[in-house]
């Protein structure tokens, strides 16, 4: 399934960048990707800081350093668990809607009555999509970041009994602003590379695939696009912070 | 929604029954375990390897703020072992292995072979949705035990050539404070998961009625709802584990 | 034959195809197969399934390319325009926008009501206002008469019913030539005679050019001009309607007799 992939990736990001994006596409599946993915991504992002926390707390604890967990949150939280989490998580929701519909469309011969009408797919369809994907994983990994602190601190505060003062500070001290911007810069690359392999499963499903094609798509783009965001990720925390 | 928990309860009922009687279908069950474990294999492995290289790429620098560094691997063996390997390898299973059961079961739905399969006289619960459940539950924790060798092992790439931590000081500390404990909080979690992953796959791929784009929805459904249940247990897990001070 | 409301000035036949062949992998699908349509005619291309006329459907509006032959439009050989240059892209494009296209299930979008979905090819390749829109989409309904369901969804519709809004968006851009891809697979014997008769009302009414491809005797003897015999990737016959029902080709016999023995060979 593999196959394919870079003479997909040729077309599309040419496409890309040769045209605008047809804004009734666009709008929704933006919508789509960033809106729809706010509870899903609010939710786990909450207990994933309150685990970070509780997590940490034993190992913490074990060589006497209980006491460093707003630091650990900083750390480990905001430059990658919360990220990658928005990314791995908001890309899979939304990779897997996005080859499901292609994928169906495909199937139904949707998209060759679009080429027939002289509409050419890759515009029409798939460049809409790869941007809204672009575009809105960094503003999620921005936004986990922000709720991904704040039930870090609940968690090492309220639960595990820090001292508030201690916590802010250190999340003050270790936190710069090159890492809240690395988190979405990061988010944006994942971004872009969930919306090409998404789109790439999606389209690449044939009519007589049916309804089993647009299951393939879906598990193909959740799973593959899973990984990118992961390796990509260690990739890019190995440049900025190595 | 009531509607849908209720679903959801008599779902799990028949799932029981099937459990604890006759007659049971062995063959399928070694069958989609084998399926399940070559299909998760690689994704799992690529996915967790590179969080013990992020653990030790950004753990160094924490450590060195208190002069710490040699601590580096007995975080790491705890963190590897109790959290992140059971909870990334869970995750992954659900990508990969709920998804596609849930959509194998809802191309089924849709093409009439579970009706089918009903009109033979063979339950579709014992037939399809146990032998993944018991699939899940067994490959998950042992794909598991696999990813924490891999996470220790990038992690140690990560710590001692690329970072600059003495080699002897890394095992020292990696064995000295990683207890069995650890790693058997991490299998029963992943077991725990797993039975998640299988369960929530075949009711909602049983759910599908008809139409590809709803196969499409079962296997993404799957995979978000599935990842919630993970995070979540996983936090009730760490308390209660906390509380209880193991 | 109506006279034709918008009549092309050029004076080459509709389609015409030379020699085209195409096989995928070792499997030949289409074999040397040359014809004409001519303009405001209704052409019936028959067969059983899997021997190629959608194939043939897609070479001519570009979606596949044909290995060998010419398939030209309005004289224009489309088989010739290469998609990644710009010039025969624009080229093709232009082609395309002279067919109109029924697809076998609809392939209406999703995501669109029916209006939506009847207006979707005049929003993107025409400068009209929303109002005209508005009332070329009502036309268009009327004439496949489905009056009164533009605000729905293509899933709240029978199959018959997305048909036929399929069929009033393949005529929403008054095309010349409309290509139907098995207009009665799916539907009753009612629904597809009420499809046929559509055809029929289309033909005399907008002068269209059809290319209808089918395994449906009966449909064949309804409404075709000209009638074609697709087996083993082989034009076995093809003619004027009359012609060719008085010829009695055997492969088209053992079609309208539907024998299990005889030149079609069953896989």
């Amino acid at each position: 399934m593999i196959r394919g992939f870079p003479a997909f990736v040729v077309r599309a990001v040419r496409a890309q960048f040769s045209s605008i994006p047809p804004r009734e596409v666009f709008v929704p599946q933006f919508v789509d990707a960033g809106y729809g993915s706010l509870m899903l991504l609010t939710i786990l992002t909450f207990f994933a800081g309150l685990n970070l926390a509780v997590q940490s707390f034993g190992p913490f604890s074990r060589i006497g350093a209980q006491d460093m967990l707003g630091m650990f949150a900083g750390i480990g939280g905001v430059r990658e668990l919360f990220p990658v989490m928005a990314a791995v998580v908001g890309g899979a929701r939304i990779g897997a809607n996005v080859a499901a519909s292609l994928a169906n469309m495909k199937i139904s011969e949707q998209i060759e009555a679009l080429e027939v009408m002289g509409i050419d797919p890759i515009r029409y369809l798939i460049v809409p999509r790869i941007w809204a994907v672009t575009l809105a994983l960094p503003l999620l990994c921005g936004y986990c970041n922000v709720i991904g602190l704040a039930s870090a601190y609940g968690g090492a505060v309220y639960q595990l009994g820090n001292d508030p003062g201690t916590f802010v500070h250190q999340v003050m001290e270790q936190v710069s602003a090159f890492d809240l911007a690395a988190g979405m810069i990061k988010g944006a690359f994942m971004g872009w590379g969930v919306g090409l392999i998404s789109c790439f499963h999606g389209y690449s499903i044939q009519k007589r695939d049916g309804a089993e094609g647009v299951g393939i798509a879906t598990n193909l783009a959740i799973v593959n696009g899973a990984v990118f965001c992961i390796v990509t990720n260690l990739l890019m925390s190995w440049i900025m912070y190595g | 929604m009531m509607g849908g928990v209720q679903r959801f309860l008599s779902f799990l009922g028949a799932v029981l029954i099937a459990l604890v009687t006759r007659p049971r279908y062995g063959v399928e069950t070694l069958r989609l375990m084998q399926v399940i474990a070559m299909r998760c294999i690689i994704p799992v492995s690529l996915a967790v390897a590179p969080v013990g290289a992020v653990i030790s790429l950004q753990g160094v620098q924490i450590f060195q703020l208190f002069g710490a560094e040699r601590l580096l691997s007995s975080f790491l063996g705890m963190a590897i072992f109790r959290e992140y390997s059971p909870a990334l390898a869970s995750v992954m299973v659900a990508a990969q292995a709920g998804s596609s059961i849930a959509a194998r079961i809802g191309t089924m739905r849709v093409r009439g072979q579970i009706d089918a399969l009903a009109v033979m006289s063979v339950d579709p619960i014992r037939y399809v949705v146990v032998p993944g459940v018991l699939a899940c539950v067994v490959i998950t924790p042992l794909l598991s035990v696999l990813t924490n060798i891999l996470g220790l092992f990038s992690g140690w790439v990560f710590a001692v050539p690329l970072g600059g931590i003495d080699h002897g000081a890394f095992m020292e500390h990696l064995t000295e404070q990683v207890t069995a404990m650890d790693l058997w909080v991490g299998l029963i979690k992943c077991a725990i998961f797993g039975t998640g992953v299988g369960l929530i796959a075949g009711f909602l791929g049983l759910a599908v009625e008809r139409g590809a784009a709803q196969v499409g929805k079962a296997a993404n459904d799957t995979v978000v709802s599935t990842i919630v249940l993970i995070l979540f247990t996983d936090y009730v897990f760490s308390v209660a584990l906390m509380e209880a001070g193991l | 034959m109506a006279e034709s409301s918008k009549a092309p000035t050029e004076t080459a036949p509709a389609v015409e195809l030379e020699h085209v062949s195409k096989s995928f992998g070792s499997k030949v699908v289409l074999n040397d197969v040359s014809l004409r349509v001519d303009r405001g005619s209704i052409m019936v291309m028959l067969g059983p399934s899997g021997t190629g006329k959608s194939v043939l459907l897609r070479c001519l509006v570009g979606l596949l390319k044909p290995d060998q032959g010419a398939v030209k439009v309005f004289g224009e050989d489309v088989a010739a325009l290469d998609e990644s240059r710009r010039a025969d892209r624009e080229a093709l494009f232009r082609v395309r926008r002279r067919f109109g296209m029924l697809f076998q299930d609809g392939a209406l979008f999703d995501d669109m009501n029916v209006a939506e979905n009847v207006a979707f090819p005049m929003r993107l390749h025409t400068r009209l206002g929303e109002e005209e829109m508005r009332a070329r989409v009502m036309d268009k309904l009327a004439r496949v008469g489905l009056p009164g369901t533009e605000d729905k969804f293509p899933s709240e519709l029978s199959g018959g019913m997305r048909k036929r809004v399929a069929f009033a968006r393949a005529i929403a851009l008054e095309p010349d030539i409309v290509l139907c891809d098995e207009p009665s697979s799916g539907l009753d014997p009612v629904m597809s005679a009420t499809l046929d008769e559509l055809i029929l009302e289309m033909h005399r009414t907008l002068g269209l050019t059809f290319i209808v491809i089918s395994h449906d005797t009966a449909e064949a003897r309804k409404i075709a001009d000209t009638i074609g015999m697709l087996a083993n990737g082989r034009l076995v016959t093809y003619g004027p309607a009359k012609q060719v029902f008085e010829e009695n080709h055997p492969a088209l016999n053992q079609f309208f007799t539907r024998a299990t023995q005889g030149p079609i060979k069953v896989v």
